[in-house]
């Protein structure tokens, strides 16, 4: 091949390189499941904030995932797991999109929610029956694109690992929070949830561990001390 | 204005035959009390006319079928009718045959169109004529249309032949004059008045119109009574001439019926898919909307079974109809192959136009998407399956909230808002109050309960049933959990009742 013949083919790949400005390269990397740790510091802040400074500094995007499903294993309830949530749910809500409860362990207590800010009316509660019903309709919901956040609860039967990949599927289609309650049992099986924290109390405050984080760093501890109106000790009792 | 009247001389033929197949031949005639009054195309080549007995009729023509006149179908296919004319016009008048007034003459059924404020929006009047000809005879119905300026000169000259033949020539509505020249031209005995009247008229030697009024109308009047001059006032135009309009009724009932019953649901959508087709056309021309759809499994002697589905808002687009309708067909199993489908929405609602306008300006903010999930989760899960919460004014708080309609839920906060108490309340609440057990004075529920905070009195209802009296303090279980229990004063029993979660 003379001198010539090389310039020509040069040429051609530049202007190849021209006429397709997107490289397959480029495109791979700007794939949400390819971690990059140069580029980390330049990622734009793309989560929900969770209303916590010091949890947004240790979550990748400075906040709740958007568009994927978020596991918080909690075994005992009233840690503290639903105020975790509750400034999101409460932004959501005061985005003007919709915030879906499906079958929770209790009654929502509206004067609570409230008080967080939540607007109640954009609020909506599902009580589907089976387990069947109940994964259709949060895979509805959360492809939607109505609704900002979707909150589930695992009932007794385990989803299994298909179930869970459609519904991270189906919030990254409808851009919805998906936040799902798990027993701390399952910290032990893979999920393909983008963001799983094991939740636990330690007495006085609620202890977070950061179990799995796409794009991000895991493992890390974090405590969250409960609203002191709650824990401020009155006078003597009784 | 401009009248159209179309008579419909065979109606209570047609009311009878329609289901018969366009080739049948075999002499029909309808008879009433024992007189034949219509007659089939094949009966007339037998000499079969309106007016002779039945005798008469099967001494002509011993293979006649005689059919019992049914005022009832008739009166419903001109309904039918009407309401078919509905979507050319809005102003239409049905007239049965046998009219309430017995000072008019007992014709056949017609129905009276007002044209005047449609030929512009179906192209004129020869296009329009030609259109409402054609559906006419795919319907297997026979007409004779006429025009005039008012209900009743249209009614007298449809009975015209020169009229009508100039019709069916003509592409603009003729001038004044030529109406005066047909109506004066017409012979007396098609004017709208009883037998006894135009034997009268007869017996005078008025024969045409134009002679009826040469004469003075004071000398008509004490000869004929005040109603028939009345009736020449409206012919002429002197008079306004009102007919009572018809109104279609606020509902919607259509049915397929399936010559072999279908025993699979999928096998339902198809038929499912024209019916609410045509139901969206209707509601669709007349401005109204559906709040729910109710379709009818007609299991034949099975019964039947009804399956309803809700909308949440004005839905036109029959392919998210069709899309809702699945969700709860599939739900349903059939207990046995199902005969006919029917449609129905029992009301319809006129579209306001403060829901049009919310439709029109919130297209951005995700408003339409939250009504078509909730309306597909609503036609799987049940409507009891979704609920929403709202704040109550109460002191109590197992009443400080309620469950509300989920339909509430998309609407915008009302001016009146109410403001929660300002202490802390836990975010679960529990259905009822689960006992704490109590030993040594200290409390137990799943380990031992550290008082943090309280009391918090809360007391009243006294006037109630039951007098609430409680003392309110936040508790921390053994694993760190808060819990909301509360001392009931009366039994002095402790409960836990929330938990801050």
């Amino acid at each position: 091949m003379n001198n010539a013949e090389n310039f020509m083919q040069n040429k051609q790949l530049s202007e190849q390189a021209a006429n397709q400005p997107v490289q397959p390269l480029q495109q791979l990397l700007t794939r949400p499941d390819i971690w990059q740790l140069a580029s980390r510091q330049q990622q734009p802040r793309t989560g929900i904030s969770t209303g916590y400074r010091g949890l947004d500094a240790l979550l990748a995007n400075h906040g709740w995932p958007r568009g994927a499903s978020t596991e918080l294993l909690v075994d005992k309830a009233g840690i503290g797991e639903i105020t975790l949530i509750l400034p999101a749910l409460a932004e959501m809500t005061r985005q003007n999109r919709m915030v879906i409860l499906i079958n929770p362990p209790h009654i929502p207590y509206a004067p609570a929610l409230a008080q967080a800010g939540v607007q109640l009316e954009k609020l909506l509660l599902l009580h589907p029956r089976g387990q069947r019903d109940q994964l259709w309709a949060a895979e509805q919901a959360l492809q939607s694109g109505a609704c900002g956040a979707l909150v589930s609860w695992q009932g007794k039967d385990v989803l299994a690992d298909k179930d869970l990949r459609r519904l991270q599927l189906a919030a990254r289609e409808g851009d919805c929070l998906h936040f799902h309650f798990r027993p701390g049992s399952s910290a032990n099986t893979p999920s393909p949830a983008a963001l799983r924290l094991q939740l636990h109390s330690d007495g006085e405050q609620l202890a977070l561990q950061l179990l799995k984080q796409l794009n991000g760093k895991s493992g890390q501890r974090l405590h969250l001390a409960r609203n002191p109106d709650l824990t401020r000790r009155d006078q003597p009792l009784h | 204005m401009l009248w159209l009247c179309i008579q419909l001389p065979k109606l209570s033929l047609e009311a009878l035959t329609r289901a018969h197949r366009a080739g049948d031949t075999a002499p029909l005639a309808v008879s009433q009390s024992n007189l034949i009054i219509e007659a089939n195309s094949a009966a007339n080549s037998h000499n079969i006319e309106p007016g002779i007995s039945i005798a008469t009729a099967c001494a002509y023509c011993p293979g006649l079928q005689l059919l019992e006149r049914d005022s009832e179908r008739e009166a419903q296919l001109l309904q039918q009718l009407a309401h078919w004319a509905y979507g050319f016009t809005p102003v239409v008048s049905p007239r049965a045959s046998s009219p309430e007034n017995k000072a008019l003459s007992e014709g056949p059924a017609c129905l009276f169109l007002e044209l005047g404020g449609s030929l512009k929006a179906q192209g004129g009047l020869a296009p329009l004529l030609q259109q409402l000809g054609k559906e006419l005879h795919k319907m297997r119905i026979s007409h004779q249309m006429g025009l005039g300026h008012s209900p009743s000169a249209a009614h007298l000259l449809c009975q015209l032949p020169e009229h009508r033949q100039w019709l069916e020539q003509t592409k603009v509505p003729p001038s004044p004059q030529q109406w005066k020249q047909w109506i004066s031209f017409a012979p007396s005995k098609l004017l709208d008045c009883n037998n006894k009247a135009i034997a009268k008229l007869y017996a005078c030697g008025i024969k045409r119109v134009s002679q009826l009024l040469a004469i003075p109308l004071s000398e008509v009047g004490s000869r004929f009574g005040r109603d028939f001059i009345d009736y020449l006032a409206r012919l002429n135009g002197s008079r306004p001439d009102p007919v009572p309009s018809y109104q279609p009724p606020p509902e919607f009932h259509s049915e397929l019926f399936f010559p072999s019953p279908l025993d699979n649901s999928e096998q339902l959508l198809f038929p499912a898919g024209r019916l609410v087709r045509e139901l969206c056309r209707q509601l669709q021309r007349r401005q109204l909307y559906s709040p729910a759809l109710y379709w009818v499994l007609d299991y034949g002697s099975r019964g039947t079974e009804e399956v309803k589905v809700e909308l949440s808002r004005p839905l036109f687009d029959p392919q998210r109809l069709i899309a809702l309708t699945k969700l709860q067909l599939e739900r349903v199993e059939l207990k046995e192959p199902v005969q006919a489908l029917a449609l129905k929405c029992k009301q319809l609602r006129p579209l306001e136009t403060k829901a049009l306008r919310e439709d029109f300006f919130e297209e951005g903010s995700g408003q339409h998407e939250s009504y078509q999930l909730i309306d597909k989760l609503k036609a799987r899960l049940g409507h009891q399956a979704l609920s929403g919460i709202t704040l109550k004014e109460s002191y109590l708080p197992e009443q400080a909230w309620s469950s509300a309609d989920s339909l509430t839920l998309q609407s915008k906060p009302r001016g009146h808002q109410l403001h929660p108490i300002n202490a802390p309340r836990p975010s679960w609440l529990l259905p009822r109050p689960d006992r704490i057990q109590q030993r040594e004075h200290k409390l137990f529920y799943d380990g031992e309960l550290q008082l943090l905070q309280g009391p918090e009195r809360v007391d009243g209802y006294w006037w109630q049933h039951h007098r609430h009296a409680r003392d309110y303090y936040i508790a921390r279980g053994s694993q760190g959990s808060l819990y909301w229990v509360f001392q009931d004063l009366t039994s002095e029993d402790w409960f836990l009742h929330g938990v801050y979660s």
